[in-house]
């Protein structure tokens, strides 16, 4: 039995269904975690609020944000994977059934960006990215709708041959640039190297490990480090009216390129939408998250 | 536990004056929210034309936020989840909406920007920030749906009349005064950021080097 039209088509509706109701448990975590060290009380009131928030919504099944975000997937086929029908079109399939059905329906989001016309369907809608995984038999999919907080502030520069320290202080100037904007706590991601698409493919991919892991680089776990310390001491805090918590973690990866150095950096908001799930070639389906 | 001052809105302007810059309220009464740049313009028209807005917002408080209206059964109205939306967007044209509707309320997240603030200043009018993914609690304190305006637009950008209970707590993120938490926070970052890159590169000097 294959992985099947139909199997990718209910999975890829639930993953953005389960995305809007739950804030991951990680980050929940992370959230705790920030509340035991926040030194601010306005600040410690809206974490809890944060918490209280995410507790509700998980508990009454309710959305978190009213913004829903447009439907964004990463996708990884296993090169072993027998695929039955086109997957492609089932992911979209999925999201105008999702529309059809949920309850409570979603606001129209997907936006024309040439007339600022809103509704539920448009051009390359859903946006999906795709990789392969050598030897698996399986696909992966992965759900991360995007609205304006966790994706209005993202920027990339080009550098040549660029310092770590410039490369840092990049970072920075991005941070400051979005400053109370982006709903913090934000889970920060940092792409570094390869060519302009590939350094926010990084990025967006860095955002996507779960708050509190370490890279198992340990240049990189040290700059993420130091990264986080940095931004958090820039004391924007918890919805950005002050506090020691702008970030919940820095992530960071890196491409070889060929000198000139694109650096991307993007974020997502504290409610951190994100939802995996893997179908098996027997026809299971193995959630993780 | 110290009890939250609670604001019955809509306030008058002596009442906006009487928040600071960081206080932390609960809000009861009357709001009117949108999240609709369209919808702000035409405000602004009918401001500019001398003409009836689409909804009474003289005086009131007028938010930023989103939310899923639709009519019941019943003939009545409900809002079946709202949030608030990043108001810096809507920074060009609200000085001239606080002025012209002698809004004493205004808010949403992320702030309003220096030109806004001065507009608060003049009328007596603060901007509350509301929690971003707070949509469970803040539907949570809709009392009653009064009035839904401008039903040709998407429902995130009509004009809703909410009763409220206990919505928030909300900060004073700007106040009638012209003091800002977000410019002062912005400042304060920019005055701090020559030590956090000094202290980076002390860190970086420290740490495990690429390659080695």
């Amino acid at each position: 039995m294959g992985i099947t039209y139909e199997a990718v088509k209910a999975l890829s509706a639930q993953l953005y269904d389960w995305s809007l109701r739950k804030v991951p448990d990680d980050t929940k975590l992370g959230l705790e975690r920030a509340l035991e060290r926040e030194s601010q009380h306005g600040a410690r009131e809206i974490l809890k609020m944060m918490l209280g928030s995410a507790r509700r919504a998980e508990q009454e099944e309710r959305f978190v944000c009213s913004d829903a975000g447009v439907p964004v997937y990463h996708v990884t086929i296993g090169t072993a994977a027998r695929l039955d029908g086109d997957i492609k079109q089932a992911i979209s399939d999925g999201f105008d059934e999702l529309v059809a059905r949920i309850n409570p329906p979603l606001l129209k989001h997907v936006t024309n960006p040439l007339t600022n016309e809103r509704g539920y369907k448009g051009k390359d809608m859903p946006l999906v990215t795709w990789d392969v995984a050598g030897g698996a038999d399986w696909v992966e999919i992965l759900c991360q709708p995007k609205a304006l907080g966790s994706g209005r502030w993202a920027a990339l520069e080009t550098f040549s041959f660029p310092t770590l320290a410039q490369i840092e202080e990049y970072v920075m100037k991005v941070v400051m640039q979005a400053g109370s904007q982006h709903c913090p706590p934000v889970i920060i991601g940092v792409g570094i190297g390869g060519s302009f698409d590939v350094a926010a493919k990084i990025a967006s991919k860095a955002t996507m490990r779960p708050v509190g892991s370490v890279n198992s680089e340990p240049v990189l776990a040290a700059m993420e480090e130091r990264l986080l310390r940095a931004v958090n001491a820039t004391g924007f805090g918890p919805m950005g009216t002050g506090g020691d918590t702008t970030a919940l973690a820095v992530h960071v990866d890196y491409a070889s390129g060929h000198g000139y150095t694109p650096v991307a950096v993007c974020f997502n908001c504290w409610i951190n939408r994100r939802t995996r799930a893997r179908l098996h070639a027997d026809g299971s389906v193995e959630r993780f998250e | 536990m110290t009890t939250l001052r609670r604001i019955r809105l809509p306030m008058t302007p002596e009442e906006a004056r009487s928040l600071h810059a960081g206080d932390v309220v609960l809000l009861d009464g009357e709001i009117v929210i949108s999240a609709g740049l369209p919808t702000h313009q035409r405000l602004l028209d009918a401001a500019r034309e001398g003409r009836d807005p689409p909804m009474n917002i003289t005086g009131g408080a007028l938010l930023h936020l989103g939310s899923y209206s639709r009519d019941t059964a019943d003939g009545g109205l409900e809002v079946l989840y709202m949030n608030p939306t990043t108001s810096t967007r809507f920074n060009a044209l609200m000085p001239e909406l606080i002025r012209h509707y002698r809004l004493t309320a205004v808010g949403g997240k992320g702030g309003l920007d220096a030109g806004c603030a001065q507009a608060m200043r003049d009328v007596g009018c603060v901007y509350f920030s509301v929690l971003g993914g707070g949509a469970p609690l803040h539907t949570a304190a809709i009392r009653a749906v009064k009035e839904v305006a401008c039903h040709d637009l998407v429902a995130h950008y009509r004009l809703v009349r909410l009763g409220v209970e206990g919505m928030g707590p909300v900060t004073v993120g700007i106040d009638a005064h012209g003091n800002s938490v977000f410019a002062s926070l912005q400042d304060n970052a920019r005055a701090s950021l020559p030590g956090i890159m000094e202290q980076l590169a002390g860190e970086r000097a420290a740490a495990p080097k690429p390659g080695a």
